[in-house]
């Protein structure tokens, strides 16, 4: 293994990070808010950390899947760190885990926040935070990647290492071709929403801001009360629209645009995605209209948008759901543990590997009726193979073994269960709010110190799905 | 990229970090002691002239109450000398205007403390106010009420700002001492870095071709050094390894 190239890969994410830095610290300039310095500073220090490395270390043609590897999982890292820093700078409720908390929320698209008043920071701290979402939407080496125009083989094993096999499954195209799909849907999608959200009423910062923050799937506001702020009815369509399309895989949404095949209607994965939305709320709205005695006009509003906003991992709110029925709640629960598509910007389990996890159980259950059958599930016309079951099964049980061990030391630090559990599934899904103290109307202020870091390590296991960071941690064993 | 300009650069990201974070540091306390300044000449003064006002109004309230029980010499010299030390308490804060807003207290102060000077003014030791408590009630008091309670708000409104400055304050010191923590931890990273960097591609090297050239001495084994940065070093390698490729040749004739 080569530290310096490491370095080196790691200083071009550290000037990328550095670029939007500056960018704030210009908003910042435009609104001459109290933010300027510390965006300032900090867009500097990380520009002359990324600089260096290019000036010593010669580019390299080729790096190992055990480089690449590590180049991936440190570059989540180290734009964390740098992520602290305007937050540090700034002060405010920002103590060192407040803003590593914020930092990696952001980063990771979970949307959770510390921030007791978000409309008291300054504008520049606000579009930090959410570019940092729109950074970790789709995955920092993969935005790297695609804005960089040739890495040549260095570029191939970088996007293997950050993409999921799930994710690369839906792309018919080849790795170069499949980068410049993800970051045309990926721009198109945000300037989409910008336009709508315009159109709507919204100002222009909120619109960008809001924009980067549901296309990544992210979920921070510049508003307290999230997008129950402006009650407006078109603003939460047009955010409901776009959450539902950055939650589906997104080779699917291009070939529908550009090559008008719709594989987005016939993949087993989608029709799995929108009928569970849908039936979701249906569900959720009756519950709700009965118990809390609302029109059903409003019921299903809220209830589509909750659902839809944890159910593709984005995490904003129009209303209360802490209050809401349990019976709804667990519903919720399942959306936030099961969240949207493998290859869009969403976390959690995903769909993809909810429909495997089910092949499974029906093939289990046709072995034991008939022992001698040949059974071979398929997927969409493929057949699944026994290493994408085992690889889907092992997943689920240490996704769930993992929101077990959150909640169990959050509650060791004196969280109560609910707030524990809902608070470990929504940062190990990168969703955002739970229920209880961290509902979709609160915030994670409460939650003390050490489980801030609990949380903060949950939602960068659920952002790496769980083997990355292992393998990371494990990096010294390896043969 | 040659080696002094590959050290300079080091050396010159470091200098870059800690300048910044010190000039902004100097910049930060540089602005406490404004911010300080300012919470003393413009906040505090008003609020002292605001107290003074309010003393001196009290004083001048108990001496109508006297004039009206009769009392003229007593009631006359406290409200002369009251009446002065509101003037002064009132100029100071006229002269005093800093806020957005304070300028209409102070012309409310002026309007109000008048219309209540106008009615202890007239005599009233003798007359059929005296001994008059409904007169009290129903002219004097509510206008003493009324000037005090604009004082009371002028002095709300400037405990308000000396709040906000004093939160302000706090966060500056913290600016002002985040830069340097900051640009401590940077510049300690950057410096692991820079070591091993020149460790590296610096150092290594050297002992690369020392090696070679000691093996190609002791052991006569061929001079090949590999070098992977284009500066002084790899000049200096292909120049050893020609100095030994023609050595050799030499040897050979």
């Amino acid at each position: 293994m080569r530290p310096h190239i490491i370095f080196r890969y790691t200083g071009i994410i550290l000037l990328f990070n550095a670029g939007f830095l500056f960018v704030s610290s210009l908003i910042s300039l435009v609104y001459s808010d109290s933010a300027i310095m510390p965006l300032l500073y900090s867009a500097i220090t990380s520009t002359l950390f990324g600089i260096f490395p290019f000036i010593f270390v010669p580019p390299a043609s080729e790096i190992s899947n055990k480089e690449g590897f590590i180049i991936v999982v440190s570059s989540w890292l180290i734009s964390c760190l740098i992520g602290v820093m305007p937050y540090m700078l700034w002060g405010g409720e920002f103590s060192l885990t407040n803003a590593w908390f914020e930092s990696v929320s952001g980063f990771t698209t979970t949307g959770s926040t510390i921030i007791t008043d978000v409309e008291s920071l300054p504008h520049g701290l606000l579009f930090w935070r959410a570019s940092t979402h729109w950074i970790g939407g789709i995955g920092i080496i993969i935005f790297v990647l695609s804005v960089i125009p040739s890495m040549g083989k260095s570029g191939m094993i970088l996007y293997k290492a950050e993409m999921s096999a799930l994710a690369t499954e839906n792309f018919h195209f080849r790795a170069k071709k499949a980068l410049h799909i993800l970051a045309i849907v990926y721009v198109g999608l945000t300037i989409g929403e910008i336009v709508c959200l315009l159109f709507c009423g919204m100002n222009l910062f909120d619109a960008v801001t809001h924009s980067f923050a549901t296309i990544a799937t992210g979920g921070f506001s510049t508003k307290n009360s999230s997008i129950a702020h402006y009650g407006s009815i078109s603003i939460e369509i047009v955010v409901m629209v776009f959450m539902v399309l950055s939650g589906i895989h997104f080779g699917l949404l291009f070939s529908a645009i550009r090559e008008k095949t719709f594989d987005i209607l016939r993949s087993p994965v989608t029709k799995y995605y929108f009928s569970a939305l849908i039936i979701g709320t249906i569900i959720i709205a009756i519950d709700i209209y009965y118990t809390r005695s609302m029109s059903i006009g409003l019921a299903l509003r809220d209830s589509a948008f909750q659902v839809i906003s944890l159910g593709t991992s984005t995490g904003f709110a129009t209303a209360d759901t802490s209050g809401w029925p349990s019976f709804s709640q667990i519903i919720l629960i399942f959306f936030t543990l099961q969240c949207a598509c493998a290859g869009s910007t969403s976390g959690g389990i995903k769909t993809d590997r909810m429909v495997i996890f089910w092949k499974g159980v029906q093939k289990r259950l046709s072995m034991i009726k008939h022992p001698h059958a040949v059974i071979t599930p398929k997927l969409g016309g493929s057949p699944i193979d026994i290493e994408t079951f085992e690889s889907c099964f092992i997943y689920i049980v240490l996704y769930v073994v993992t929101v077990f061990v959150s909640s169990l030391i959050l509650t060791a630090f004196g969280v109560d269960l609910l707030s524990a559990f809902s608070g470990s599934a929504a940062a190990m899904g990168n969703v955002g709010p739970g229920f209880g103290t961290v509902g979709s109307m609160g915030n994670f202020s409460l939650i003390p110190d050490p489980g801030k870091w609990v949380l903060s390590f949950t939602m960068l296991l659920g952002r790496l799905e769980i083997f990355a960071l292992i393998l990371f941690v494990t990096i010294k064993s390896w043969k | 990229m040659g080696i002094r300009a590959k050290v300079l650069s080091g050396f010159l990201i470091l200098a870059c970090m800690l300048f910044l974070a010190g000039g902004w540091s100097v910049y930060e306390l540089t602005h406490i002691g404004s911010s300080v300044q300012s919470l003393l000449d413009d906040n505090y003064r008003s609020v002292n002239a605001a107290r003074i006002m309010t003393e001196a109004l009290e004083r001048e309230d108990s001496a109508v109450l006297l004039l009206q029980s009769g009392k003229w010499k007593e009631g006359r010299d406290i409200i002369a000398k009251a009446d002065l030390s509101f003037r002064e308490g009132f100029d100071t804060a006229k002269t005093n205007i800093t806020i957005p807003g304070e300028k209409e207290y102070v012309n409310r102060i002026e309007t109000a403390y008048l219309k209540y000077k106008n009615l202890w003014e007239k005599p009233i030791v003798g007359t059929s106010i005296e001994k008059n408590l409904d007169w009290y009630f129903k002219n004097a008091h509510p206008a003493f009420m009324k000037v005090k309670s604009d004082l009371v708000g002028l002095m709300a409104m400037n405990d308000r700002v000396m709040y906000n400055t004093a939160s302000d304050l706090k966060n500056r010191a913290h600016r002002a001492v985040m830069p340097g923590i900051i640009a401590i931890l940077s510049a300690l990273i950057f410096s692991f870095v820079f070591n091993y960097f020149v460790n590296y591609y610096l150092v290594g090297p050297i002992i690369r071709i020392t090696r070679g050239i000691q093996g190609y001495l002791e052991y006569n084994k061929p001079f090949d050094v590999k070098i992977e940065t284009d500066d002084e070093i790899r000049s200096l390698s292909d120049a050893i390894r020609k100095a030994v490729t023609q050595k050799s040749h030499g040897d050979e004739s």
